[in-house]
């Protein structure tokens, strides 16, 4: 098994219609053992920026802290807040800079770019375990249940979905992948990020 | 200095009778139907073999069986299991029942316990008592009767779109409604076409073409809907269950 | 003179028929295919299977089908199961779950892992899905014909040394099977423990698969002789439920198992997701409540806010 399995956890990310959504489950396993069920892998970098990171448990903490120090870092010094399409780069050169003995996990990030007219744009970007950015259009996947996820999303994902729409293809492209991967599931979280809000929800998801 | 490398180093050699050939199979049963369908593409690595080679075919008037996995093993199977059905004929002047042919292929594939055909197999069909049925294996010849099953490169990306679409998983129906159990041919089809889209959008080893069987049960007319898509029909040998063939054609990149 | 030269003939008919019929035994043709057997009967014939013709088959088929040793083998044999059975006052219990997993991917959440033998003997499944269903299936027909020549039916001791010592023979071949066979005899409800390294275990008590460590927790805990059958049940379903949470490869739903004097009963098919937020529902011996830790203490464990439904 890869030290990328021993862990489990899935995260998905997709675009809509002036709003972006991530989703993941809430798994941590030891091997085929599940340990906890409330092992969050999405944290908020700005409140317009949210960060999956999917892989072996203990980097995706190492990680989680090393950006927030990173943000923190950034926002002294620039006097604003970081931007997705900087914080993507961000995420990339952190990676990267273990070429050799990477960090055993895959990030997915969702958040909203500003335009220059005062606008939001919706942006997704999910990268390697070395660093390689993904920019898509419409959906990031990562995770023990990224093959499935692929499926599903191809399925049902489409362009310029609300927040409401967004929440339901995303949550159901989550489930039915997670159940269908052993090394995923035992509850998920979702969040919605919308100019206004961001909305945060826990769905009930099978237990085996 | 002639290279001593190969001389130096204990050199190992393997019998490997085996090659992946790629694409993807699924088949789906309804009230009074089934749907077994395949793509065409068949592949070695990153080359395409050819854009059309047949993965699905049919057995008897009401049965249907879907090979993938190696083709040379596919293709030597089906051709094994349509004598022994022909043998049956022979002797009992009437088709085998589907239940016995998923039977059949179960003895046929332990048989080679110690040396497998490396092939995943779909059955389809019509049961005795007019349902629609599908059977599906291991390579080595555990099977179980389910309403819809996806087998071969991508079915880890179709069968959760199925649960959700056919079985209606996660799903909670309206309150004083309930998931129909069984969904209509129309309904089952476009699931079917857009879930080999899907496929070919993301996996490389499916797309080219896609070949769609639809058994329909003793008695039963295909609907307008489907009429309209102009499906072939096969000869058939009574008047009993009929079999149509579909084709659409799948992306080639 | 003319039988001679037909012998040696390679033209007239009889020849022709003499070459079909070498070919068809070489094939491993015989008249039992013909028939209803099934094909079963080849193995009556005593020329089963086909193996490969290398210096070594069984490390031929190690090489191409064991996904511990190299999980990018092609062929996969589903592994991953919970089953148990015990033996008490009010008979035995059989419970099991349903997943198959090739690899991390849940290939099935609907397999049958009881295997009807007869109305009076019960086989599970654990390891080799087509070994298990091929074998046990095998020996339900070897049961009958048992019945048919001595007027009665087969003991479990005698059907399960009969199942272990065609495994035994298989010894070192790559069959892969733990199994439970149950029933109910002259001697009263019984269960052996068959494995296919020969293995053949009685007792009360067993688990079998990737999940029984978790399941013997439970059983162990709750396990009594004088159990009442309500009880009993209640017990082999929450065990199931237990490995079914904890174990990645176990789980979808719970099939559950009564043997008693009369044979054995179906009690019902569980799903685990439901037992853990709903209880098994209105059954003789459950609480009405989920089973659940978040569910017993109310989420307080919990760091996160409460689920919302979708």
């Amino acid at each position: 098994m890869s030290i990328m399995d021993h862990n489990g956890g899935s995260v998905v990310a997709m675009a809509g219609k002036d709003c972006v959504a991530i989703a993941s489950d809430l798994r941590l396993g030891a091997g085929a053992m599940t340990v906890a069920m409330n092992f969050e892998k999405i944290f908020p970098v700005t409140d317009r920026i949210y960060l999956g990171l999917t892989g072996l448990a203990t980097d995706i903490t190492t990680l989680r802290d090393r950006f927030r120090y990173l943000v923190n870092m950034f926002t002294i010094k620039e006097s604003r807040s970081i931007e997705p399409s900087t914080f993507a780069h961000l995420v990339s050169s952190t990676l990267y800079s273990r070429r050799f003995g990477p960090y055993f996990t895959e990030p997915v990030l969702a958040g909203l770019e500003r335009t220059p007219s005062g606008g939001f744009k919706p942006y997704i970007a999910g990268a390697d375990l070395i660093g390689c950015l993904n920019f898509a259009e419409d959906f990031i996947v990562a995770g023990t249940a990224s093959d499935k996820l692929f499926g599903v999303a191809e399925g049902l994902w489409e362009p310029d979905l609300g927040p409401e729409d967004l929440f339901e293809t995303i949550s159901q492209t989550l489930l039915n992948s997670v159940d269908r991967d052993a090394y995923s599931g035992w509850g998920a979280i979702v969040y919605i990020i919308t100019p206004e809000k961001v909305i945060t929800r826990t769905l009930k998801g099978r237990m085996d | 200095m002639p290279d001593m490398s190969a001389i130096a180093n204990p050199q190992q050699r393997q019998f490997n009778p085996y090659a992946e050939n790629g694409g993807t199979i699924l088949a789906v049963a309804g009230a009074d139907f089934t749907v077994i369908a395949g793509d065409t593409r068949q592949s070695e690595g990153y080359s395409i073999q050819t854009r059309y080679a047949s993965k699905v075919f049919r057995l008897t008037d009401r049965a249907v069986l879907a090979v993938n996995g190696f083709a040379a093993d596919g293709n030597m199977f089906v051709k094994k299991v349509k004598q022994r059905l022909e043998w049956y004929r022979h002797n009992h002047a009437k088709d085998m029942p589907l239940r016995s042919i998923a039977r059949l292929i179960q003895t046929m594939l332990y048989a080679q316990r110690f040396f497998p055909y490396y092939v995943y197999n779909i059955l389809g069909g019509i049961e005795e008592d007019g349902t629609g049925a599908v059977y599906s294996f291991d390579p080595v010849g555990s099977y179980e009767r389910e309403a819809c099953r996806a087998a071969g490169a991508a079915q880890s990306l179709l069968q959760p779109f199925l649960d959700n679409q056919i079985y209606f998983k996660n799903q909670t129906a309206a309150r004083g409604y309930s998931h129909p159990a069984h969904l209509p041919l129309p309904d089952v089809l476009s699931i079917v076409i857009d879930s080999f889209t899907s496929a070919t959008e993301r996996h490389i080893e499916v797309g080219d073409g896609l070949e769609m069987y639809i058994v329909m049960a003793k008695g039963q007319t295909l609907p307008d809907a489907v009429t309209n898509l102009l499906p072939e029909e096969l000869p058939s040998t009574g008047d009993g269950e009929r079999v149509f063939v579909l084709k659409r054609d799948l992306k080639k990149d | 003179m003319n039988a001679l030269l037909s012998k040696f003939s390679a033209t007239d008919a009889d020849s022709e028929i003499r070459t079909a019929m070498d070919l068809a035994e070489e094939d491993g043709l015989t008249d039992a295919m013909w028939g209803s057997q099934a094909g079963f009967g080849q193995l009556v014939q005593g020329h089963a299977f086909n193996i490969p013709a290398v210096p070594n088959p069984t490390a031929f088929l190690r090489l191409h089908t064991d996904d511990h040793a190299d999980p990018n083998c092609k062929i996969k044999i589903q592994h991953g199961t919970t089953t148990l059975a015990f033996r008490f006052q009010g008979g035995v219990i059989v419970a099991v779950d349903s997943r198959a997993t090739a690899g991390s991917y849940i290939a099935s959440g609907t397999v049958k892992k009881v295997i009807e033998i007869n109305p009076y003997l019960l086989g599970t499944m654990a390891g080799g899905a087509a070994d298990c269903q091929y074998w046990e299936t095998y020996l339900g027909i070897q049961c009958r014909l048992h019945e048919l020549r001595n007027r009665e039916r087969i003991s479990v001791a005698a059907a399960s040394k009969y199942l272990s010592n065609l495994v035994y023979s298989y010894k070192g071949m790559g069959l892969s099977m733990g199994t439970m066979i149950c029933g109910w005899d002259k001697t009263g409800p019984t269960i052996f423990y068959v494995d296919s390294d020969g293995s053949r275990l009685k007792g009360d008590l067993f688990s079998v698969g990737s999940g029984s460590t978790f399941a013997y927790g439970v059983l162990d805990q709750g396990y009594r002789w004088d159990l009442t059958d309500e009880e009993a049940q209640e017990l082999g379903r929450r065990s199931i439920y237990a490995a079914g949470h904890r174990d990645a490869f176990s789980g979808n739903t719970c099939n559950l198992y009564h043997v008693k004097e009369d044979g054995w009963r179906f009690i019902g098919n569980y799903d685990i997701t439901k037992m853990h937020y709903d209880g098994p529902g209105a059954v003789p011996g459950s609480l009405g409540s989920g089973y659940g830790y978040d569910v017993r203490t109310d989420n307080r464990f919990s760091v996160l806010p409460k689920p919302v439904s979708a």
